[in-house]
């Protein structure tokens, strides 16, 4: 009963929408992410169609891993939808390949009105010069860390601009006095061993075109598994076995984390994860956030600014400029923005971050202000990976960084030269 | 038999129960595990997680869990698993048994080679035809629908065609032939001789014909495009995202509940399975 | 005579097969050509094909060590997992096709756990059973051994505990076998027992031969199962440690799927499938030498 009269609601909606000479549009979306994110932007985009009564959207969604699959398979068949979820770490093997439309015309003539986003965020979803993508929210690597565990053991927090020294004696003094591991998990992440140890040093992964490694020596790497080799062994890190067997592993799962069961006071984390984190840990926990730690003190900043994940509009779409607008809502809406509470990063428009400040939680707020340090001593943001990034990643940076160093199988040295070898090799397109 | 002694026997029933209790308390341990982490309230999940006994006793995960998300709930989810196991199954079942009987009980030239075919595609990785089947059902504007999932199965399964191949070739054959010499065709042998015969094999069938469908993510998770026609199994696994903050609460709640009917259909219809065909007496 | 029955025959024939045949014919033998075709070209999926022709296969078998790997490590995976899981399943289904009072209660708590399947709640507890505070190792401590350790994360025994998975979801071969036992006609076991025949011979005599049929399919169908097996690795071990868990099947799906290398992934699928179908011929041509068809000993 109730359904019939929605749909003849529906229908007058349609109908007065179509006497005010506004085309009936279909518009689908897709996204990955878990049932909070999920719920946050049905609502988005149930507000939108409100406001909106000549749009119907369809929409899709599922965990991380399924979505590509999926967003794969639907690219070769021609059946995109019409915006689509982007990352990072992806988005070039797309726009590479003709799957993406440029933003630029609706950017012209202000269907899509960016005003109030700065420039470094828009450079991260620029490609060969043009706009592919626009990020859902501003993100950056962080050190969470458990307050009242170093309360607890007497450690002063360290400042935002600390070294990997300090990290080091920091965590081995935690581990010293309270028994449990100093630094937590996430440090098999190839941004944060890899990326970000070049970073400070001013240098970059890739070169700009993506056929080759940027940097030339392999020694700030190397220097960094040599120091995590001394944590595990010192007890003062979990170790990889660790996090395979207990830390969640392939499942994934917050809930394990160390942070979260105190078992560790230090952990990296994305700092749009900082929320997810404490809300996991549940109430009573205090935490502070810092920078990634640097080469030397007063150095260059490890981090740089990251778009959490981006929307697109992809080249399959039939209704592109109604996609543009309605990324334009998602990025500019006030209302649009509460409901989703900042869970994909700081929000990129300037005033709706400003209004979002006053009222999110104090938790959410550590991100916010984070984002603000960052972005004042970031590193430059890397162009985003290149194509073959999600190949050397996986069948090389995993199984040799990740796995034979920590497993013993071979050293740090001849680990991070395997690495630029193969590296190179997929780069050169081999 | 009568030769052994009473308390021989007893002694040997008894070691049959204390063993087979022993072992399936082994074996339903995941379930009574799922049970009781479905009703643990959200701190305690984590901290003794092989524990079976809740410290307190919480609703909660089964009503979260149960209202889904956007608005839809998980017996929208469970309709549409229902469906599709139900089709599919009877489909599947009924399509497989028809062509057994074809390999089984007729010579034809070829044969051979399309049972070699059909045992083929059963060894190609089924993710590596995930893409080219996706661009054909594409090209004939089948995706975003039930269609490819369920129209397949009318054509038979090769592991059910194998199986009642192989079911059929255990079946005398003088059964067949006492009734074509009565004058039966075909399919008249085929539907009023062999089909019941075949019960416990038909009945197997179907039993893991629903658990397949009922579980199988990765065909719906390509072919369907809106939650409301997700089945559960997507549904439920849409729930967990690495990175996000998951409610494993719900998702161990609705697990457990999804479970529910397929295992009450086994115990319902088990002993469709261990009846046996029409002859007599089948103790060992 | 003779003449019109074969051409009966022929026509019969096909008109059973047939709904299979034009399924194959229509929707399984396109795609599946297409994977032969695509495993001679590079296809990262996003963008057309472009011949490549023997490249991927050089690859696979001189240039990638994690090929081997994960072959070595399915092969390691099917020879275990697949004896255990059909023993397990044949003693079972022997003990419980006597008629003994609850033989139902317990046929369906065997089953129970393969009615789970490889869920994600499934990967969480078994996960949790082998972990380092999990049921297992509070087991071993309570049985005074030290039970410390990672077995998820040691690259000895992480293949293990899915091989044990599949030892413990034996609920569908079970089935099977009971289903054949049913089959087996009692007369049979009447005939001898006025013969004389215990409990042993009757077994051997007739128990064993009547059932080569079923065990035939339970073994061709767990060995292929065993030889594709994708989806315990994907949620339990994610492959890991050190490709020890790192299946053919997850490894060809992840370079088609993660590293856009549908060519090469379309290369794996077929050498795969070579290997296996050459596996099932030899065990299909033993087969003449020990299963027994009551249809065809008349």
């Amino acid at each position: 009963m109730n359904k019939r009269i929605a749909a003849i609601l529906f229908l007058a909606l349609a109908l007065s929408a179509g006497a005010f000479g506004q085309k009936k549009v279909d518009l689908k979306i897709a996204w990955w992410g878990s049932q909070v994110r999920h719920e946050a932007t049905i609502k988005v985009i149930e507000l939108y169609q409100r406001l909106n009564p000549n749009v119907s959207i369809t929409y899709e969604f599922a965990g991380f891993d399924d979505y590509w699959t999926k967003m794969t398979t639907m690219a070769a068949g021609g059946q995109l939808p019409d915006v689509m979820q982007q990352d990072y770490s992806r988005i070039a093997e797309w726009q590479k390949r003709g799957l993406l439309e440029p933003l630029d015309p609706f950017v012209a003539d202000r269907t899509l009105k960016l005003g109030g986003v700065a420039k470094p965020v828009l450079d991260s979803g620029t490609l060969d010069k043009k706009l592919y993508a626009l990020s859902l929210g501003s993100n950056s690597y962080c050190m969470m860390l458990d307050v009242d565990a170093f309360k607890k053991a007497g450690v002063p927090l360290p400042a935002q601009d600390w070294t990997w020294a300090d990290l080091e004696r920091i965590a081995m003094q935690l581990h010293a006095k309270l028994g449990i591991w100093g630094v937590g998990g996430g440090f098999e992440v190839d941004e944060l061993a890899w990326k970000a140890n070049y970073l400070g040093l001013g240098q970059t992964m890739y070169t700009p075109d993506g056929k080759a490694l940027a940097y030339k020596d392999d020694k700030a790497l190397v220097d960094f598994l040599h120091m995590m080799l001394r944590l595990v062994k010192a007890g003062a890190a979990p170790s990889y076995q660790e996090y395979l067997a207990n830390l969640g592993g392939a499942t994934g799962n917050v809930q394990l984390d160390a942070i979260v069961t105190g078992k560790s006071a230090i952990e990296a984390v994305w700092s749009n994860q900082v929320i997810t984190v404490a809300t996991a840990a549940g109430a009573g926990r205090n935490f502070a956030v810092v920078h990634l730690p640097r080469h030397k003190k007063g150095g260059m900043a490890s981090n740089f600014m990251k778009p959490s994940m981006f929307f697109s509009v992809t080249s399959q779409s039939k209704n592109k400029a109604e996609a543009a607008k309605f990324i334009d809502f998602w990025t500019n809406d006030v209302e649009a923005n509460k409901i989703l509470n900042a869970e994909r990063g700081v929000p990129v428009d300037a005033s709706v971050r400003a209004a979002l400040k006053e009222i999110v939680s104090p938790v959410v707020k550590l991100g916010f202000e984070y984002i603000d340090r960052v972005a004042k001593d970031a590193a430059p943001t890397p162009p985003p990976e290149p194509a073959g990034h999600a190949n050397i990643r996986q069948n090389v940076y995993v199984p040799i960084i990740r796995e034979q160093v920590f497993y013993g199988v071979i050293s740090p040295e001849e680990a991070a030269k395997q690495l630029r070898e193969k590296a190179a090799a997929i780069l050169a397109g081999k | 038999m009568r030769a052994e002694s009473r308390s021989a026997r007893l002694a040997r029933e008894a070691c049959f129960y204390l063993a087979a209790s022993l072992s399936s308390l082994a074996m339903i341990y995941p379930i009574l595990w799922l049970a009781a982490s479905s009703l643990k309230a959200p701190d305690e999940l984590w901290r003794k997680v092989y524990s079976l006994v809740p410290e307190r006793l919480t609703w909660a995960n089964y009503t979260k869990g149960w209202s889904g998300f956007g608005g839809i709930r998980f017996e929208v989810f469970y309709r549409n698993s229902a469906i599709y196991a139900g089709l599919g199954t009877l489909f599947a079942v009924v399509s497989s048994a028809f062509v057994a009987y074809g390999f089984a009980r007729i010579e034809f030239r070829g044969k051979g080679f399309w049972f070699a075919c059909m045992l083929l595609t059963l060894m190609i990785p089924p993710q590596i035809q995930i893409i080219p089947q996706y661009v054909m059902f594409a090209k004939i504007g089948w995706v975003n629908s039930y269609l490819p999932l369920i129209v397949p199965k009318l054509f038979g399964q090769a592991f059910f065609v194998f199986m009642f191949v192989q079911f059929l070739r255990g079946i005398p054959r003088e059964l067949d032939e006492a009734a074509a010499i009565d004058g039966a065709g075909r399919l008249t042998v085929f539907a009023r001789i062999l089909l019941p015969l075949l019960k416990p094999a038909l009945f197997t069938g179907s039993i893991f014909s629903l658990y397949w469908t009922w579980n199988e993510f990765m065909t719906p998770l390509i072919y369907l495009n809106s939650p409301r026609r997700y089945t559960l199994s997507m549904a439920l696994r849409s729930f967990s995202d690495p990175s996000g903050l998951t409610d494993w609460g719900a998702i161990f709640a609705m697990s457990f509940l999804s479970l529910v009917p397929i295992f009450a259909l086994f115990v319902a219809f088990q002993r469709y399975l261990v009846q046996g065909i029409a002859t007599t007496g089948l103790k060992g | 005579m003779a003449n019109v029955r074969r051409r009966k025959d022929e026509a019969a024939g096909y008109l059973f097969i047939g709904p299979w045949l034009f399924g194959f014919l229509v929707l399984t033998l396109l795609p599946i050509l297409a994977s032969l075709w695509l495993s001679f070209t590079d296809y990262d999926i996003l963008s057309p094909p472009r011949w490549a022709g023997l490249k991927n296969f050089g690859t696979m078998f001189l240039a990638d060590p994690r090929y081997w790997r994960s072959a070595a490590a399915t092969l390691y995976y099917a020879a275990c997992a697949v004896p255990l899981r059909l023993g397990v399943a044949l003693g079972v289904a022997m003990l419980l096709n006597k008629n003994r009072r609850g033989v139902a209660a317990f046929r369906a708590l065997y089953y129970a756990p393969s009615v789970v399947g490889d869920s994600i709640a499934v990967a969480v507890m078994w996960r949790q059973i082998f972990g380092g505070e999990g049921l297992l190792n509070s087991l071993l401590r309570l049985a005074g051994l030290p039970g410390k350790r990672l077995w998820l994360a040691d690259p000895r025994f992480a293949i293990w505990t899915l091989i044990l998975l599949a030892a413990w979801q034996f609920g569908s071969a079970m089935l099977i076998f009971l289903a054949g036992l049913k089959q087996i006609p009692g007369e049979l076991y009447e005939s001898a027992s006025i013969d004389g025949a215990g409990p042993a011979r009757k077994f051997l005599r007739i128990t064993l031969p009547m059932l080569t049929p079923i065990i035939f399919f339970n073994l061709v169908m767990q060995m292929i199962n065993g030889l594709i097996v994708f989806t315990p690795a994907l949620v339990i071990t994610d492959g890991k440690p050190l490709d020890t868990t790192n299946f053919y099947a997850l490894y060809l799906y992840r370079r088609a799927f993660e590293t856009f290398q549908m060519g090469y992934g379309s290369a794996m699928a077929w050498v795969l499938m070579a290997a296996v179908a050459l596996l099932s011929a030899l065990v299909f041509k033993s087969s003449s030498r020990w299963v027994f068809y009551e249809s065809e000993s008349a």
